[in-house]
């Protein structure tokens, strides 16, 4: 499903956190949110899953409406916050069935569709053998890609990943982003992400924004956003941009001459 | 939990002990009147719970904090020479009743009043030693589990007052009484067992307290006695427990704390069928005097002879 | 651990007939245990038989005089229904705010309801000291006003924090509230010592006075309120990844914190209005199902209700038995023999890891 987001304006505790942000992907791409720490990246992220107040449209689909009920909502959106709460007693199998959540009711309990929708995703992320494990007793990888299972099994089409790989060591950061773009494709997922290592949005980008102090920069393909001197400009970091060749982008940070 | 038991006729030392802390327990013999002294004559010399008391004139200005204290003051003939008692002493109506309280007491409202003799029933909140700090005489008269200590404190009363002799024609006029109302009684209500309840949730009193032994001078027996390696003399007994020992005489000492009557004992779950309530034996006393060891037992005993001769009449 | 048996492999931790089961059994016998057994003494052959009486469709009579009859039937069933009325209330309360509060040490007197309902109950004390003639007594519906306004006034104060950071203020504000109300208390009763007595023993807590009258005016307060909580357990699983997640997920999470606590402290106050301030069990219920079924609410919750009832007669029965013909206050023996057993169960679970 498209995303499109006009005039996206938050204020958090009476400051103005994001203001007047327009971007969008369509379906079955991928966004990355890119700027410097404090940009409002997380920020326009909650807006656009509707947990927090906004002013402006988020479009999903053409639909407008959509924050208005909370289940429907997340039948379409879904969320993986950069620190997911992740309770150390609940077991592996328990967390990823709370991403059916979404399409039951109140006081309903799962039926065999969902337990089957749970099963394959525990398959697909390769967590079968950890299902009576506790989250406490798993690694970080392995937690991540629970959490990504959970949003999996509410069955989405689009995902809103915050920082995914924070935390993880480089194997494990690749791994995760790797099975992403494999379900993106398997799916036709939307994908919405923010990134703060400019070389991992440069290749699994489709498009960028780029958000600086709660405003578009940019917008557009990942070669048009990503040039040295807007990364110099945002970032305050001297880097060169390499075409690695198979369309995607390296962005190396390189140290300057030094003045004598 | 605050504490463990709740000793109800000593509710106020059992309250203060459990807010403030501070244990003021009663022991001895009070009211050991010096021989040297002769009644009338100052200073008067006497020991007391808090040790010896010298008063060097006759007292003029006293405080009471005690309502049992109260009661003997005004018994004895002291009355005029009262003049605040603490927020608690209901008798007699004559009494000059101020905000003063026995329980918290304020050193400073106290000094106020400049008194020649405070009397108290315990050392709450330190008071004794405060008042010493001031040189204001204190006659601590706490409470006591004996008739003679009953007896022994309106003895002292009296000496540290001015009023021995009253004192004395006191006591000798309450022995009497008990006596002749004790063998009033039909020697057949003799061994009858009685429950004696404090509020409603069954606290009761066994016969080693002070209220235990009146009901013990007609040779009743206690209900509650069972109980008593259980508890300080003030155990809480099992509602089914009461029902099943059936005692032939019920006597409320909750009439006026907790609004207790023969109809609301009727109306409690099981309690209909008791023979007690079937055949009204079931006796109200008033709270006061059932709580304080005061002149005042020699009515409490009467109410125990009335409805001992209710219930013999009975057959 | 006998809890994660081979059958419910890679099932989720949704509540077992077995463990129900096994609770509904626990509870029956406790419950008959508490009706046999009392200061009264009275033949089990007779307490059986008075008991069949009251059941339709037998034709039971009972062997016991009436006097003993009205001793089973008035005093001691009630007093074990009402505990176990209690018992459950209190329990699936304290498991319900440690789960929509993420809070361990969660239970009814966080909020300040212990402390609202004992003020409650001091100022109907004091203002109607002699009002046995009414109908209900004032002293319980004082309890259960003075509960819930304080329930009211720690939610508006702790919503005003923020919404984000609204748990910690609300937790943060019922230490507040709860401390003002013990000291408007405090002050009430030392203005008026004569109520003292009245107002310990409540505070104290027990099931002295049990009247199938209390069960009648309790029930309906603590069967719905804990049908509302248990309906909620799948839900309350769910809040414990956090308001924004649970929000993300389809659920309003704090519009389910308003419900459940507002039912939680519904019954809380209903069941402590009659029994008086009995602590613990509302923490030693869930956390110790919680080392033996799991921290999933599907779970604690039902068995909650069971365990929760069970405990608290079984707790009532030690009261009158122990030292019988004396009673013991029962908050007493809840704090007593609930301690040491979560320890117990803390250390075992702790080894077998």
């Amino acid at each position: 499903m498209s995303v499109r987001v006009r005039d996206l304006t938050v204020s958090l505790s009476g400051r103005v956190v994001t203001e007047a942000v327009t971007t969008g992907i369509d379906r079955g791409g991928w966004l990355g949110i890119i700027g410097p720490n404090g940009a409002g990246k997380s920020t326009i992220l909650r807006a656009i899953v509707g947990t927090i107040p906004y002013a402006g449209v988020v479009e999903i689909e053409g639909r407008g409406d959509i924050h208005h009920d909370r289940r429907e909502s997340a039948r379409m959106i879904a969320y993986v916050p950069q620190r997911p709460e992740l309770p150390p007693m609940m077991r592996v199998c328990d967390y990823v069935m709370l991403g059916r959540t979404p399409h039951l009711s109140l006081f309903a309990t799962e039926g065999p569709r969902d337990l089957q929708v749970v099963e394959e995703v525990l398959c697909r992320l390769e967590l079968a053998h950890l299902r009576d494990r506790t989250l406490s007793e798993i690694s970080g990888g392995e937690a991540q890609r629970a959490v990504l299972g959970r949003a999996l099994v509410q069955e989405a089409s689009v995902l809103v990943l915050d920082e995914p790989t924070t935390g993880l060591d480089l194997g494990h950061q690749e791994q995760v982003l790797e099975l992403t773009d494999e379900l993106r494709h398997e799916r036709g997922l939307t994908v919405i992400c923010a990134m703060h290592d400019l070389t991992v949005a440069g290749q699994f980008c489709d498009r960028l924004t780029l958000i600086d102090r709660g405003r578009v920069v940019v917008e557009g393909a990942v070669a048009e956003v990503l040039t040295p001197d807007r990364i110099r400009k945002h970032f305050g970091a001297a880097v060169e941009v390499v075409d690695d060749g198979v369309g995607g982008i390296i962005v190396v940070p390189r140290r300057r001459p030094r003045q004598r | 939990m605050y504490r463990l038991q709740i000793a109800p006729r000593l509710r106020s030392l059992a309250v203060v002990v459990a807010l403030s802390g501070s244990l003021g327990i009663a022991l001895g013999v009070t009211g050991a009147v010096s021989a040297a002294t002769k009644a009338g004559h100052f200073p008067v010399t006497v020991r007391l719970a808090n040790g010896v008391v010298t008063i060097p004139a006759r007292p003029t200005r006293i405080i009471s904090l005690s309502p049992t204290a109260t009661e003997d003051l005004f018994a004895v003939g002291a009355g005029h020479q009262v003049i605040a008692v603490d927020n608690d002493s209901t008798y007699p109506r004559s009494a000059p009743v101020s905000a003063l309280s026995g329980y918290t007491p304020n050193i400073e409202a106290i000094a106020h009043y400049n008194p020649d003799l405070v009397v108290v029933s315990g050392n709450e909140g330190g008071v004794i030693a405060a008042l010493a700090k001031l040189h204001i005489p204190v006659a601590e008269e706490p409470a006591t589990t004996t008739i003679s200590g009953a007896y022994g404190e309106i003895a002292s009363l009296g000496a540290l007052t001015g009023n021995s002799a009253a004192a004395q024609r006191l006591i000798s006029t309450m022995r009497a009484r008990i006596a002749a109302v004790v063998a009033a009684v039909p020697v057949a209500t003799r061994h009858l067992s009685y429950y004696v309840e404090l509020d409603q949730t069954y606290y009761s009193a066994t016969s080693a307290t002070f209220l235990g032994q009146i009901f013990s001078l007609f040779g009743l027996h206690n209900i509650a006695d069972a109980a008593s390696g259980a508890a300080t003399g003030y155990p809480q007994l099992s509602s089914e427990y009461i029902v099943a020992k059936n005692p032939r005489l019920i006597f409320l000492a909750d009439t006026l704390c907790c609004g207790q009557s023969v109809t609301t004992v009727r109306s409690r779950a099981g309690w209909s069928t008791m023979s007690a309530v079937a055949k009204g034996n079931v006796i109200g006393l008033n709270d006061d005097i059932a709580s304080r060891w005061g002149p005042r037992i020699v009515v409490l005993a009467q109410q125990i002879e009335r409805a001992l001769l209710h219930l013999s009449q009975q057959g | 651990m006998w809890v994660r048996s081979a059958r419910e492999r890679g099932v989720p931790s949704s509540c077992q007939p077995w463990q129900l089961l096994v609770g509904v059994l626990f509870l029956v016998g406790v419950m008959t245990l508490a009706a046999l057994i009392g200061p009264a003494d009275l033949p089990l052959g007779g307490v059986i038989s008075t008991l069949l009486e009251k059941l339709p469709l037998l034709h039971v009579h009972s062997t016991l005089s009436v006097t003993d009859q009205q001793v089973v039937w008035q005093i001691r069933m009630p007093r074990i229904v009402l505990g176990a009325l209690v018992g459950a209330m209190l329990a699936v309360a304290g498991a319900t705010y440690q789960g929509v509060f993420q809070n361990p040490l969660a239970d009814p007197y966080l909020l300040g309801v212990a402390a609202g309902a004992g003020l409650g109950a001091t100022l109907a004390i004091e203002l109607f000291p002699r009002t046995t003639s009414w109908p209900v007594s004032p002293v319980p519906l004082a309890a259960f006003a003075g509960g819930l306004v304080a329930a009211i006034v720690t939610f508006l104060l702790g919503r005003s924090g923020g919404r984000y950071r609204a748990t910690a203020t609300l937790v943060l504000a019922g230490v507040a509230v709860a401390a003002f109300f013990t000291a408007v208390q405090t002050f009430a009763q030392q203005r008026n010592t004569q109520n003292l007595q009245q107002t310990y023993a409540w505070i104290l807590g027990g099931l002295t006075t049990a009247s199938w009258q209390q069960v009648e005016i309790v029930a309906p307060y603590v069967v719905i309120s804990a049908g509302v909580l248990v309906a909620y357990r799948r839900v309350l699983d769910v809040m414990s990844v956090g308001d924004e997640e649970a929000d993300s997920l389809g659920i309003r999470a704090h519009r389910v914190r308003l419900v459940t606590v507002i039912f939680a402290t519904l019954g809380t106050a209903a069941a402590v209005s009659m029994s008086g301030l009995i602590g613990f069990v509302g923490i030693i219920i869930p956390h110790t199902l919680r080392l033996v079924v799991g921290s999933s609410y599907r779970r604690i919750l039902p068995l909650s209700v069971l365990f929760g009832a069970a405990f608290l007669v079984l707790a009532d029965l030690l009261a009158r038995t122990i030292a019988a013909p004396a009673e013991i206050p029962l908050g007493v023996i809840t704090a007593f023999f609930g301690a040491p057993f979560f320890l117990m169960v803390l250390r075992r679970a702790g080894g077998s890891r």
